[in-house]
């Protein structure tokens, strides 16, 4: 009986069509993420971030800005044992728009000035006051801003032109007051080893690395070109490879890690992030066939014509076509010595 | 089966020069139109005899061939005016802004030349073996939109006029409209060397070929006309677009002959233009679509090429294929999970090839001789001609045979078929399955054997495809054999198992308190295939557990956490634990088929799954488990419990809204004050369905069918049992929140007061499937089930795209001996595949091997 024992080698074989199946092991699931999203249970302080499908999509068509985009800003030793420090940077960073703490705007345009009325609720819940608010605004636009009465804004324009000043008092709505731009509301969190991080529901990472106090070797975020140009194409594939697990995982599908690292492999092996598509990956490829038959038959059938281009019939789809066997598993092996005279006729 | 006598090494593209048309051309077309009165082709028409032949019984005027054997070949128009290929208009502004509007050199002056004429041959010397093209092209590319703005000709000073473009094919310089004969004399003044520099081929691709003087005609064979059951004839598309233009060509002629005024030339040697152009691409933005006269858009040269219904998806990436056929599936417990059960009538009409040798030459002839199932249907002689097998020329055939004939013998049992079910998602959508030939009319499978296809037996058919090669058949044997996919290659995790039946039943066996007679026992294990008795016995009465080891393999020592306690297995004995689906079915938590493998083989694993299953399925029989409205209904402490839940979460939502109404609600982070509500109160609600599956838990029988089937995995969980006994819960939108459009304003239905932010209002729904639904939640639930209905066909659509784009993008990558990643042109794409080159299809080995 000691026959029927083996032993099974757990490494792959040479020829092994990894690519395909890589493919394959993310596309199939798709159809069961569609089902999934019902199933999701809120968590309550969460954002509503995109997940799934979408999410995956959006990562593979290597969007240039994520949809959610989200930042982990972790502090240095000295900022992240205290919730006071941290916040203190949190509040730094956290963006806020003029929008979301005035009541409203009166514009008096005869004297070209511009009255906003603040929301004293949302500005105490935002931690912020009435000065601070003012001398932001005016940096922002560029004019006079200062506190009035009962603790409002008033801005003065240059201008008594009524075109003018409502642009402005446009501008002003949707100035930020607070924070920094793109950042997105933060807020502090505390990891489980009792570290203070900050979590923020937007990102802009360039300027949250000059913050004081932020420690910018330990920033992440879901944005990969931020990551891409800030860190480099490694550290692009691994937000890459992060996310599309992230995402895999929040939907309870299990994808072997080679797989997806693979893809982001695929994805960032030429040292620039190439998309997933017709614009990237394939649209990049060598074989005229191999595009032609992905989409935009005609356009790439004419571009091979008018350069005289030539396809070497390398690849799966080119041979496929024609009929030839393909150059993958058991097709990448050769006879090495051939028999002089072919088969018997 | 022919050998490849040619094998295609690399294919050139390339624009037929106008000469090289003439020459390739057999038929000069003069006459717009296709037949004469007799029904004859015209000499000189469109269907040109010379062209090739279509209708049976005319000779081909070119190669004396008939309509099987004359492969077409091409005509020509010569067209009294140039025209532009549309097609290739971008390319020509390409060229002529490239170019100089004087001297027609290259916008570059020596030095840029040199510069890049060097960096070129570096690139191409460094890059031989790849021949990648494509980043040269890029250099060059970026080279080309420079010159649009060269103002001054570097070699000839001329001051450059601006030189316009417009779709589809017009081209100004300053506000001279430019005519195609003047273009392609611009385009014919461009030197070769100029041409090499941008990019283009002169050998190949002389750009002044993109005006057209003389237009290829394809042969009939790839237009041919149909004949109605009337009678009448119907001309191809691409005729009926040929007719057009040699129409027009025609008049065009006349017109100029006759010295007609410019203007009305002018406008046919336009009209000629358009049809010219839709004759390629009848969806050339900026210019109406050719017609038909039904109406209908004509599908000419670009259509048939494009998209999916294209040639190039639809005919040539895909083929239609003989030795093929399809039918409805159903399930046959008694085969193996190997086998595919194929309908006689089938296994009659699909063959098998027999190569005959001199070693198999007598049972060849007897194999021929036969005259009922199985046997020979055709011979395939020396020559590649096929025979059928008829009574009259058996024996003739049986003289004749000799070695390096082909038998096509019907399929019998024991032959290798590729089983597949549409959509093919994964590689496992298809598998080896060996043939059973069984009476009926459907492919039969087993229960196990559906997972990977996704099957179910509600009216699925699917496809079975026989290999005709021994290397075909090798391959499928022993890569796709169904035993060998019982792991997934997607995360190692097992997909092949036992399920409903062949799930309750082990559970309920192995039970610790599980205890058979001895007829019993000897009765399943007979059911299962084993011959043999436990060792042991406890007064005469045999375990569960003991009779199930009896199909493990001897020796084999298995140890994982189950529940509180573990699952032992020890020298090939159940010592502990309960063999439920979390053990030995589907899924990432299943390791006991893998140290099954690991010891065994695969062989084993398939042994040990048969006969589990019909170990299983014998006992769930004796033991009888039966479902029905009983195992639904609540006793009176879960009625209360219900109760209980309903009343305290609608207490919490009311307390809520209350709290929403006196502003006393903490607003959520990045949320307003309403949007927080939304999000507790949805919260509220689903940690009720928590709480009464809670309930249903604890207060439930364990002899609760129902319950039973939950807890062995057999078949749905205790979310469906608590939906249809307690309530169904919460209905959600596509938005993900809860229901709150409706017809009305500030309310889902007109029964329910405006703005009520209370659950019911907004799609909770209290009642279970026992008690029946209210008809407002009865809407709900409609509500709830029409967005899933609309989600699953949105997002099916953006998976399938995706997935497309997916293999598109990586088909080309492998695995090579050093375990490093390349594509097909040789770039390393990973080092080592996944860091360590292990195949995600066997990582439960490789765990297995490090205990």
């Amino acid at each position: 009986m000691k026959m029927a024992k083996q032993e099974y080698d757990s490494s792959v074989q040479a020829g092994e069509p990894v690519g395909v199946i890589a493919a394959q092991s993310l596309g199939e699931p798709g159809t069961q993420m569609v089902l999934r999203t019902f199933h999701m249970v809120g968590a309550a302080a969460t954002a509503i971030a995109t997940s799934g499908l979408p999410r995956i999509i959006e990562l593979l068509d290597a969007k240039k800005v994520p949809s959610s985009p989200i930042m982990r800003v972790y502090l240095k030793e000295s900022y992240a044992k205290s919730f006071a420090k941290a916040d203190e940077i949190a509040n730094k960073i956290s963006e806020i728009k003029m929008g979301s703490v005035m009541r409203r705007a009166v514009e008096n345009f005869s004297k070209g000035k511009i009255l906003i009325i603040l929301n004293a609720q949302s500005m105490q819940a935002m931690d912020l006051t009435a000065r601070q608010v003012a001398a932001r605004l005016g940096k922002e636009l560029g004019v006079e801003a200062r506190v009035g009465e009962h603790g409002n804004i008033i801005v003065s324009t240059h201008t008594k032109n009524l075109k003018e000043v409502r642009a402005i008092t446009v501008k002003a709505t949707r100035s930020i007051v607070n924070g920094i731009e793109g950042a997105g509301r933060a807020m502090v969190t505390q990891a489980k080893d009792g570290e203070f991080y900050i979590e923020s529901a937007g990102s802009n990472i360039e300027p949250v690395m000059q913050v004081e106090g932020v420690d910018a070797s330990r920033i992440y975020t879901n944005d990969l070109f931020a990551t891409y140009r800030v860190f480099g194409i490694e550290a692009a594939r691994n937000t890459l490879v992060l996310e599309l697990k992230k995402t895999l995982e929040d939907q309870d599908i299990s994808v072997n890690d080679r797989h997806i690292s693979l893809i982001a492999d695929a994805m960032t092996a030429d040292g620039t992030i190439q998309s997933i598509g017709r614009h990237g990956l394939v649209g990049r490829k060598e074989s005229v066939f191999a595009k032609a038959a992905f989409e935009e038959t005609v356009k790439h059938l004419i571009n091979a014509a008018a350069f005289g281009q030539i396809d070497y019939m390398r690849g799966v789809t080119e041979n496929i076509l024609v009929g030839k066997q393909i150059p993958l598993g058991t097709g990448s092996v050769k006879l090495t010595i051939k028999r002089k005279e072919g088969k018997k006729k | 089966m022919s050998m490849q006598a040619e094998v295609i090494k690399q294919i050139k593209f390339g624009i037929f020069s106008q000469d090289q048309i003439k020459k390739l051309s057999v038929a000069k077309l003069t006459v717009p139109d296709t037949y004469n009165e007799d029904g004859y082709p015209i000499d000189g028409g469109l269907l040109d005899q010379r062209l090739g032949v279509i209708d049976p019984g005319l000779v081909c005027k070119t190669c004396g061939g008939r309509a099987k054997t004359c492969p077409g070949h091409f005509g020509h128009i010569e067209l009294v005016r140039p025209v532009i290929h549309s097609e290739f208009a971008k390319i020509i502004n390409m060229l002529l802004q490239a170019t100089c509007q004087k001297c027609h050199r290259i916008l570059l002056n020596n030095e840029q030349i040199g510069i890049f004429k060097e960096a070129m041959s570096k690139e191409i010397e460094s890059e031989v073996a790849a021949g990648d093209l494509a980043s040269d092209k890029h250099a060059e590319q970026a080279m080309l939109k420079k010159l649009k703005s060269v103002k001054k000709c570097p070699h000839c000073q001329t001051v450059q006029e601006k030189l316009k473009f417009s779709m589809p094919t017009y081209f100004y310089l300053g506000e001279r409209r430019l005519k195609p004969d003047e273009i392609r004399d611009m385009l014919a003044k461009i030197n070769d060397d100029d041409l090499t520099l941008i990019g283009v081929d002169p050998r190949t691709s002389r750009p002044e070929a993109l005006v057209l003087n003389a237009l290829l005609v394809p042969p009939v064979d790839v237009r041919p006309s149909i004949t109605l059951e009337t009678g009448e004839r119907s001309e191809d598309d691409l005729t009926h677009k040929l007719v057009d233009i040699m129409r027009i060509n025609q008049r065009l002629e006349q017109n100029i002959n006759a010295g007609a005024p410019q203007i009305i030339i002018d406008d046919l040697w336009e009209l000629l233009q358009y049809h010219v152009t839709t004759y390629f691409n009848n969806e050339t933005s900026g210019i109406p679509p050719a017609r038909h006269r039904s109406g209908r858009a004509l599908k000419t040269i670009a259509q048939r090429l494009k998209g999916k219904e294209g040639r190039f998806r639809y005919n040539l990436s895909g083929k239609r294929v003989n030795y093929s056929a399809r039918t409805v599936i159903s399930v046959d417990p008694a085969i193996d999970i190997d086998e595919v059960g194929v309908p006689s009538a089938i296994a009659e009409k699909l063959t098998v090839p027999f190569y005959v040798t001199e070693w198999n030459l007598e049972a060849a002839k007897k194999l021929l001789e036969r005259n009922e199932y199985p046997m020979v249907l055709n011979v395939v002689a020396l020559d590649g001609k096929r025979k059928r097998i008829l009574d009259t020329n058996k024996e003739e055939l049986i003289k004749e045979l000799k070695p390096g004939y082909i038998l096509e013998r019907q399929l019998r049992d024991g032959d290798i078929a590729l089983f597949n079910r549409q959509p093919s998602l994964h590689r496992i959508s298809i598998m080896a399955h060996r043939v059973k030939v069984l009476p009926g009319k459907t492919f039969r499978i087993t229960y196990p054997a559906t997972a990977p296809y996704n099957a179910d037996f509600d009216g699925d058919e699917m496809n079975l495809h026989i290999p005709q090669t021994l290397e075909a058949q090798a391959e499928a044997k022993y890569l796709m054999a169904v035993q060998n996919q019982i792991f997934s290659p997607r995360d190692g995790a097992v997909i092949i198992a036992n399920g409903w039946d062949g799930v309750i039943g082990t559970y309920l066996l192995t039970q610790d308190d599980s205890y058979m007679t001895k007829e019993d026992a000897e009765h399943l294990l007979s059911t299962a295939g084993i011959r043999e008795l436990p060792k042991h016995s406890k007064n005469g009465m045999y375990s569960g557990k003991s009779v199930f080891s009896m199909l493990l393999p001897k020796g084999l020592d298995f140890e994982v956490p189950q529940g509180n306690g573990k699952f032992v297995i020890k020298d090939g004995e159940l010592v502990e634990g309960v063999v439920d689906k979390k053990m030995y079915g589907e899924g990432r938590s299943n390791k006991l088929f893998a140290a099954i493998v690991m010891g065994y083989g695969f062989a084993a694993l398939q042994d040990f799954l048969t006969k589990s299953s019909r170990l299983s399925y014998a006992f769930t029989t004796l033991f009888g488990v039966t479902i029905g409205v009983k195992e639904y209904m609540l006793t009176e402490t879960l009625a209360k419990d219900k109760e209980s839940t309903l009343a305290d979460t609608q207490g919490r939502v009311k307390g809520l809204i209350e709290q929403y109404k006196s502003k006393k609600l903490e607003p959520l982070l990045g949320l307003t004050l309403r949007q927080s509500l939304e999000q507790t109160i949805m919260v509220e609600l689903d940690l009720a369905r928590g709480k009464a599956i809670q309930m249903l838990n604890k207060n439930t029988d364990e002899s609760n069918f129902a319950m039973l089937m939950a807890n062995s995995g057999a078949r749905a969980n205790i979310l469906n049992m608590e939906q249809m006994s307690m309530f169904l819960g919460q209905q959600a939108t596509r938005e993900g929140g809860r229901i709150k459009r409706g017809y009305y304003t500030n309310r889902v239905v007109p029964h329910i007061a405006k703005n009520d932010s209370s659950s019911g209002a907004h799609g909770f729904v209290s009642n279970g499937f026992v008690d029946g639904l209210t008809p407002i939640e009865m809407i709900m639930h409609a509500v709830g089930g029409r967005g899933t209905v609309i989600q699953k066909g949105l997002l099916t659509q953006r998976s399938g795209y995706l997935q497309r784009r997916l293999a598109n993008a990586l088909q080309d990558y492998y695995v090579l001996h050093d375990n490093s990643v390349r594509d097909v042109n040789n770039n390393v794409i990973e080092t080592i595949y996944g860091g360590d080159a292990i195949d995600p299809t066997k990582v439960e080995f490789s765990k297995q091997k490090k205990e």
